[in-house]
């Protein structure tokens, strides 16, 4: 084939990749406190220093990371689970496959409101409890939301996730045991071992993708613990948020360099998977790059 | 279907990409900043003319009213109210766009940033802080209020609300579009009390533990929440010129934060947590939850109970030494492309007709000073009905406080965070 | 497939899935029609049409932003489809200057917070007149959705291989229709899936779709999102059923279209290459 198709193929992803880059560097300069616009001509770094130095920063830092890391791992045993699921009772398609997209395209602000009208000590469980006589008033039922240990919100992105993973590892997974799985078996091997040893791992580079997906998103995003999670302390991307909707303009740089943090956290994250799963390719990731 | 067919299916669907995307530039090429065709009469606007050349200035033009878009009935109230009479009057197409403040800000930064002549905003719906940073940050065009022919006619220029924004000269960069003011709800069939004053606000709280909170501070609701308690106990007067320096703040409001404090112990979830939103409050209110909440819309329980989200024994009450109240205002972006347009529409909203209307409707207290009004105009307020379980409007004026200075509230707010939650 | 005691077990934890997905989204529908639930209901206590009425009222010109809504969405999703694959061929296929960079530029907007990237790329916009636009709006969701559509069609790009579509060039069909008559339409079960979810996230944009459209552009989120953020359930859960329904609705109708494709021997089924 022709030496320069490559070239003509990536062109596009060139284009917006260099706009992206554009916008994530005029981004990431406002961090540094540089907006013209409100008058703030310096580049400096001292936004960065008062928010590392601000006592609340590694307590938002602990919960983001807590939410995050523990949602993500949870997402991803039971996302293997449901595409597992899926894929040996035949249901790659139809119906049950429409369900599952259902709970991934709802916004996340939907899932923090039945959250609400579920799991709070209003909610319907609480009710339910109540008509059984658990219970004798909402301040009985056990506090699951707003919480230090961030239970709710933990419990409302596995729900999000866990369809998430399905769906995105679910094509490789059944393409894997239709061709491999199934010579594997016909040869004799165990359809527990055949799982384990051929079909899971070598359906592991779009698991791990969804992995990476889900954690840095957790991290980064803040409608979900903005509104189900407790006052103080908060999640590193809800105070950045609060920086942003500042009415003091000036508060714009906060925002940015907390932002900025979380970018810099989440390369970390990714850098970190990257050498974790480099080492590991040995176990079927034949051709596995990222 | 085979290879032709494929073909086909292909080919159509880069068309219609094409399509969607050329439609998608014309629409906006024709409102693409920078690109006017019949802006080589006023690049630079010049509102110190004559208001019936503004009128004829204004002809024909589409301005975009640029709020929050949360409120349904406002949205239908602005839609089918009020633009129909500013197309028939004055042939100016009013479009309503649903934005955030703050995305509002960031956008018309971003704008001044890049040097943007002709954004695409023309009216702002703001006040407080955000108006104080606005302007303070050159987003705004003004000043353009007494060029308006209805400021003269219905507005009291002397009004402290229409001189000042939650303490800052306002110098005729915003209109006065509605006021509102803290009141508190709860329900006469599960609670009978209404405390009037702080203390007897406390004994509340403790007869109903558990049963009571606020949304958590910088929320706008919660904020003045708060400071109507605080005017409670140290009164108002004090913060009108006070340095905006923390510890000055934190002394001044000391007294405040130890019942806060106290407060909390009787709060839901003793204080440790506090509800993200005011709808959260809501909600929780609406659920049984919750005993009580409190809101900035004077008459949100009669508007409550129009949507069926109230029952019959819902009321509305407020403190003996009163509750905080501002006016919010309509502004124009200082790259608006069609300040005519803008300053006609604005023009229109604050007379009595509209102001009716909005009463009417949204039961949103009106910024026309009633002594200005003739009879017939009176009447347009008076006759309506607002509603059961709601106070008088005269009541709620009489029992109205100003707002701390814009550059105070976020110290409160700060301070709020640090000694009073969880403590 | 044979019968397992472990199809048992997994079909269990199918069901019980599908329950948990589907409680919340029948108590979206409860939400609908209700005007109040409180304690200690377990359901509505009194129900009403508010909701509907506000949803569907002529001035809130729901099918007009519904409608252009699902174009926009759908204009993105083709165009990440096709990038996608192209990228993704380029990535597995050649060797070529450059490819690490290509490949973490095409996961690296799910590595940049949002609100740096919108801030950022809103100034840049504005100077190349794409601000407040339709395009601009295409650009900046095609950004986010690519690195969905580029890892998705690599995995598929890389089982498939180039073997056949090599072994058709050699048997002399020309490049261009051994791609088109050999790889792409074992492609298109990936196809599907990038659109299905790109179209998702292209959907659910709020706050660059807010900022770079400047208003202008009016999607479904950002007309929904307000109401959901106030706390109103019932309009809320009414936006949000309309929102679930019209996305659902697409992609079932990407499944038959995809369906009819020529490619066939399985009937649908995934067909991958032993290499």
């Amino acid at each position: 084939m022709n030496k320069k198709t490559p070239y003509i193929l990536i062109m596009p992803i060139v284009l917006l990749g260099v706009i992206f880059m554009f916008g994530v560097i005029n981004g990431i300069v406002q961090g540094f406190g540089y907006i013209p616009a409100f008058n703030l001509n310096d580049v400096t770094l001292s936004y960065y220093k008062e928010i590392l130095a601000d006592p609340t920063f590694l307590d938002s830092l602990k919960v983001s990371s807590q939410i995050s890391i523990i949602s993500s791992v949870l997402a991803m045993v039971l996302g293997i689970i449901l595409t597992t699921a899926l894929v040996y009772t035949g249901h790659t398609e139809g119906r049950i496959l429409q369900v599952i997209k259902l709970a991934i395209i709802i916004p996340h602000t939907i899932v923090a409101l039945f959250t609400i009208s579920i799991l709070s000590q209003n909610g319907l469980i609480a009710r339910v409890c109540y008509k059984l006589g658990l219970i004798s008033a909402q301040g009985d039922f056990p506090l699951l939301l707003y919480t230090k240990n961030n239970l709710g919100i933990i419990l409302s992105y596995v729900w999000k996730e866990v369809p998430f993973v399905a769906y995105f590892s679910l094509a490789l997974m059944s393409g894997i045991n239709k061709t491999l799985g199934e010579a594997s078996e016909n040869l004799g091997a165990s359809k527990l071992k055949t799982f384990f040893y051929i079909v899971l791992p070598l359906s592991m580079p779009s698991i791990r993708k969804a992995f990476l997906i889900i954690l840095t998103f957790s991290f980064g995003a803040y409608d979900l613990p903005f509104l189900l999670g407790a006052t103080v302390p908060k999640a590193l991307s809800v105070q950045a948020h609060i920086e942003y909707v500042h009415p003091d303009l000036r508060h714009r740089p906060y925002a940015m360099a907390m932002n900025g943090l979380i970018l810099a956290i989440t390369w970390a994250m990714a850098g970190i998977y990257y050498l974790i799963t480099k080492r590991n390719k040995i176990t079927g990731d034949i051709h596995e790059e990222f | 279907m085979n290879s032709k067919g494929f073909i086909s299916l292909l080919s159509l669907i880069i068309i219609a990409l094409l399509l969607v995307t050329g439609c998608g530039k014309e629409k906006g090429i024709s409102k693409t900043p920078g690109y006017n065709e019949m802006d080589a009469v006023s690049r630079e606007f010049n509102p110190n003319v004559d208001f019936e050349q503004i009128l004829e200035e204004a002809k024909g033009n589409i301005v975009s009213f640029y709020g929050w878009g949360g409120d349904e009935n406002r949205n239908k109230w602005l839609r089918q109210t009020v633009a129909p009479i500013l197309k028939e009057r004055y042939d100016v197409t009013l479009e309503v766009v649903g934005m955030d403040i703050n995305d509002i800000l960031a956008k018309l930064a971003g704008e001044k940033q890049a040097g943007l002549e002709q954004g695409a905003i023309d009216m702002i719906w703001i006040n407080g802080e955000n108006f104080y940073s606005a302007k303070e940050n050159d987003l705004l065009f003004g000043p353009f209020i007494e060029k308006l022919p209805n400021f003269e006619k219905y507005i009291d220029s002397e009004d402290e609300e229409v001189k000042y924004d939650f303490g800052f000269p306002i110098e005729g960069y915003e209109a006065p579009y509605g006021k509102a003011q803290m009141v508190f709800i709860n329900d006469s069939a599960t609670t009978g009390e209404t405390p009037g004053n702080t203390d007897e606000f406390m004994e509340y709280c403790k007869k109903y533990e558990g049963r009571v909170t606020y949304p958590a501070l910088p929320d706008f609701t919660g904020s003045a929440f708060v400071r109507t308690l605080i005017y409670d106990i140290v009164g108002h007067e004090q913060f009108s010129d006070m340095e905006a320096d923390k510890e000055v703040v934190k002394k001044a409001i000391e007294p405040a934060l130890e019942y806060l404090r106290e407060l909390n112990k009787y709060l839901w979830n003793q204080g440790k947590t506090f509800p993200a939103t005011s709808g959260e409050v809501d909600n929780m209110f609406e659920d049984g939850e919750l005993v009580m909440t409190m809101s900035y819309g004077s008459y949100s329980v009669a508007v409550g109970k129009e949507k069926g989200i109230y029952s019959d024994t819902v009321r509305t009450f407020i403190f003996d030494k009163g509750t905080v109240g501002n006016t919010n205002y309509i502004a124009i972006a200082k790259n608006s492309p069609n300040k005519a347009a803008a300053m006609v529409a604005i023009n229109a909203i604050i007379s009595a007709e509209i102001q009716a209307t909005q009463f009417e409707e949204l039961r949103t207290l009106p910024i026309v000073s009633y002594n200005k009004l003739t009879d017939e105009e009176k009447a347009g307020f008076d006759n309506v009905d607002m509603g059961e379980g709601v106070l008088p409007q005269d009541e709620l004026l009489a029992k109205r406080l100003p707002e701390m200075p814009a550059n105070i509230v976020p110290i409160v707010e700060e301070i709020w965070l640090e000694e009073v939650v969880g403590k | 497939m044979k019968n397992f005691k472990s199809n048992r077990l997994l079909n269990i934890f199918l069901y019980i899935s599908l329950l948990i997905i589907s409680v919340p989204i029948v108590i979206l529908l409860l939400w609908t029609f209700t005007a109040r639930w409180p304690w200690p209901n377990l359901l509505p206590k009194t129900y009403s049409f508010r909701a509907i009425k506000e949803v569907f009222a002529p001035h809130a010109k729901l099918f007009q932003t519904l409608f252009s809504s699902m174009l926009l969405s759908l204009a993105v999703a083709i165009l990440s489809v096709i990038i996608g694959t192209m990228t993704a061929r380029a990535l597995t296929l050649y060797d070529f200057v450059g490819k690490e960079l290509i490949a973490l530029l095409s996961i690296a907007p799910n590595l940049v917070p949002g609100t740096v990237f919108a801030m950022g790329i809103h100034i840049v916009f504005i100077h190349m007149a794409l601000a407040d636009t339709v395009l601009g709006v295409i650009t900046v969701h095609l950004i986010y959705t690519l690195p969905y559509s580029v890892s998705i069609m690599r995995d598929l790009t890389q089982s498939i291989g180039g073997r056949l579509e090599m072994q058709a060039y050699v048997l002399g069909a020309s490049p261009f229709k051994s791609f088109i008559y050999i790889t792409l339409p074992l492609l298109v079960p990936g196809i599907k899936t990038s659109i299905g979810m790109a179209y998702i996230i292209s959907s659910g944009q709020y706050f660059i779709t807010l900022l770079i459209g400047g208003g202008k552009v009016k999607t479904f989120s950002v007309l929904m999102v307000p109401f959901i953020a106030k706390g109103d359930r019932a309009l809320g859960s009414a936006y949000a059923l309309i929102f679930m329904m019209s996305t659902l609705l697409i992609l079932i109708i990407t499944d038959r279209v995809t369906k009819k494709l020529p490619y066939q021997n399985d009937g649908g089924k995934y067909r991958w290459n032993w290499n």
